[in-house]
């Protein structure tokens, strides 16, 4: 058993997709921004596995690693500020 | 990468893959913060399985803020305006969505080198985020505390007396 570049592509495109699935499918607007940390999952296991098999000897070889941080921040940011703006909406 | 790491791979993506549709069918705002949670273990697995400790550790401390934010007491819901039709539309272009990148993936003629990082790379990656792009760095992290202090302006300001008082 091994993992390639393509597995890691493949379950890249599996929580994208699942993540898009879920902010078209849920009614509520809170319930339906949880598919934005999916898909910003699937983006940053792409861009490790690029790193992890992909990156040429030439270039700095973590530039995914360190996009798939600065996604995790940024999925953590948008639900934040979108749990906030939720809460402010509903309490009119 | 040997069998070990190969098998925490697929299954950490079978775990971020199975809380995804936790998220996607749960009823509950608390079940929906535990299949948050679950991603999130799934993403850090995988992470490190790909030798990228650092962002496991990141991910895993980011996925369950996500997750305790939406599985607060405190949850609030607003309904979208979007039928029913419209909806499913959606979801079909979800799964169009994953059958194109799917067959991206597979068709795609990939450039295979070798790794010479560690397995938690925190060093290196220190380097390149505060001294290669010190600059989108302070981007993001300047758009995390807006959005944070955004958040919770918008949660503070203007409400009700019966919700600051507990009743609702």
């Amino acid at each position: 058993m091994s993992v390639s570049l393509v597995s890691v592509m493949f379950v890249s495109a599996g929580l994208i997709a699942l993540g898009a699935f879920i902010s078209a499918w849920k009614r509520q607007l809170t319930a339906a921004l949880t598919g934005l940390p999916v898909m910003f999952a699937g983006a940053g296991i792409a861009f490790a596995g690029v790193a992890r098999f992909g990156a040429s000897a030439s270039g700095p070889p973590l530039i995914g690693q360190e996009m798939a941080v600065l996604l995790a921040l940024a999925a953590l940011a948008a639900v934040g500020l979108a749990v906030g703006l939720a809460g402010r909406e509903s309490s009119r | 990468m040997d069998s070990l790491h190969a098998i925490g791979f697929y299954v950490s993506a079978a775990l971020a893959g199975v809380g995804g549709l936790g998220l996607a069918f749960a009823r509950r705002h608390q079940r929906r913060g535990l299949g948050l949670g679950l991603v999130g273990l799934g993403v850090a697995g995988a992470y490190a399985s790909l030798s990228a400790g650092f962002a496991a550790v990141i991910a895993l401390l980011c996925y369950a803020g996500c997750a305790l934010l939406i599985a607060r007491t405190d949850y609030r819901t607003v309904e979208q305006a979007a039928g029913t039709i419209w909806r499913q539309v959606g979801a079909v272009g979800a799964a169009l969505l994953f059958a194109a990148l799917a067959y991206a993936a597979f068709r795609g003629d990939f450039v295979h080198a070798t790794f010479y990082g560690g397995a938690f790379g925190s060093l290196s990656l220190a380097r390149l985020m505060f001294a290669h792009d010190a600059l989108a760095t302070e981007a993001v992290g300047g758009m995390v505390l807006i959005a944070l202090v955004g958040a919770a302006a918008a949660w503070r300001r203007d409400r009700p007396r019966d919700d600051r008082e507990g009743r609702s």
